[in-house]
């Protein structure tokens, strides 16, 4: 069997699987103002690190989504584990099984960029209620790649597009996001810090494959590590 | 540091990556599925390098990976795991 990038993550169980992990996650948080009377959409939620920090911590309403079972399953697991009112859902950014106007905040960490991007974006705005805010960590291109360079990033991970932080602006404001705001942050990995460690949700048994694609991945991270790198995007609606 | 000091931290680091070095010399990387009073076990990440060579585990070890003496660790340490 091939298996794909995101089956690797999804066998793993990794938690936290985006740049900057639990650590950038709350920082994002706690620069939004969320109570009880919101709304917050984790699409691509994975394992449900953050949807768990999320419900734990600001007693929101959660929507927990993704589009593979695995995760969904580790998800679940997370949640009823520790008892927290979350509400899974199984579907795909390109068409949200939810809607319009019913959301205060979309988040998507490391996920909008392997999806159809333009499509995506427009259904969290469809999702978003006024005055909503789509807030994501994803993948940019720091620095122009040969053709092939770019292709085999994007054959391995299974990303769409690898766009520069202007053409994620770009899509953004075509998609009619009124104001949108692009960070740069660095991350530093503390050793002692285990809250900030990636988890791993393993499952029973991992084909060798699987540790191929592990391989492959950290390969691909040294070769690539000043050419790929991340932003923090924030679109407001209105 | 003692087996019991072990003992604690592998619990707080199941389920995350670590590198552990023996006292015989050998270096374990992996993430800690479980712990109980004498080891912990692992699910290896590969270049294992007591084989002599770089080479990719996972292959036959089961359902909990393998298990370490917690009395032979010298060192342990979580690894940096990037993901997208």
């Amino acid at each position: 069997m091939n298996y794909t990038y995101l089956d690797c993550l999804a066998m793993f169980g990794v938690g936290g699987a985006h740049p900057g992990g639990l650590r950038l996650t709350k920082n994002i948080l706690s620069s939004l103002d969320l109570d009880e009377t919101k709304t917050v959409l984790d699409v691509g939620c994975g394992t449900g690190q953050t949807s768990a920090y999320i419900a734990e911590n600001y007693r929101c309403k959660v929507i927990s989504l993704d589009s593979n079972q695995i995760m969904l399953e580790k998800a679940t697991k997370r949640f009823s584990e520790r008892q927290l009112p979350i509400e899974v859902k199984h579907g795909r950014t390109e068409n949200l099984p939810l809607d319009e106007n019913f959301v205060d905040v979309v988040l998507s960490e490391s996920v909008t960029a392997f999806t159809d991007i333009p499509l995506t974006i427009q259904e969290y705005k469809r999702v978003l209620k006024q005055g909503g805010v789509f807030i994501a960590v994803e993948m940019v291109l720091e620095t122009p790649l040969p053709k092939e360079d770019v292709k085999s990033v994007i054959d391995f991970y299974g990303v769409h597009q690898l766009l520069t932080e202007q053409e994620w602006y770009d899509l953004l404001q075509n998609a009619g996001y009124k104001q949108i705001e692009i960070e740069k942050v660095k991350t530093e990995f503390d050793k002692n810090d285990v809250d900030n460690a990636a988890d791993f949700s393993l499952s029973e048994n991992i084909d060798g494959g699987l540790y191929e694609i592990l391989a492959e991945h950290e390969r691909l991270t040294k070769t690539f590590q000043d050419i790929l790198g991340f932003r923090v995007f924030k679109g407001y609606i209105s | 540091m003692s087996a019991g000091h072990y003992y604690g931290l592998c619990q707080r680091y199941r389920g995350r990556a670590v590198e552990i070095r023996t006292h015989d010399g050998r270096c374990h990387r992996g993430i800690i599925r479980r712990v109980n009073n004498n080891r912990v076990f692992i699910q290896p990440l590969g270049r294992n390098r007591n084989l002599g060579g770089y080479g990719y585990g996972g292959f036959g070890y089961g359902g909990f990976g393998y298990g370490i003496a917690l009395g032979a660790i010298a060192t342990l340490a979580l690894l940096p795991f990037f993901f997208w």
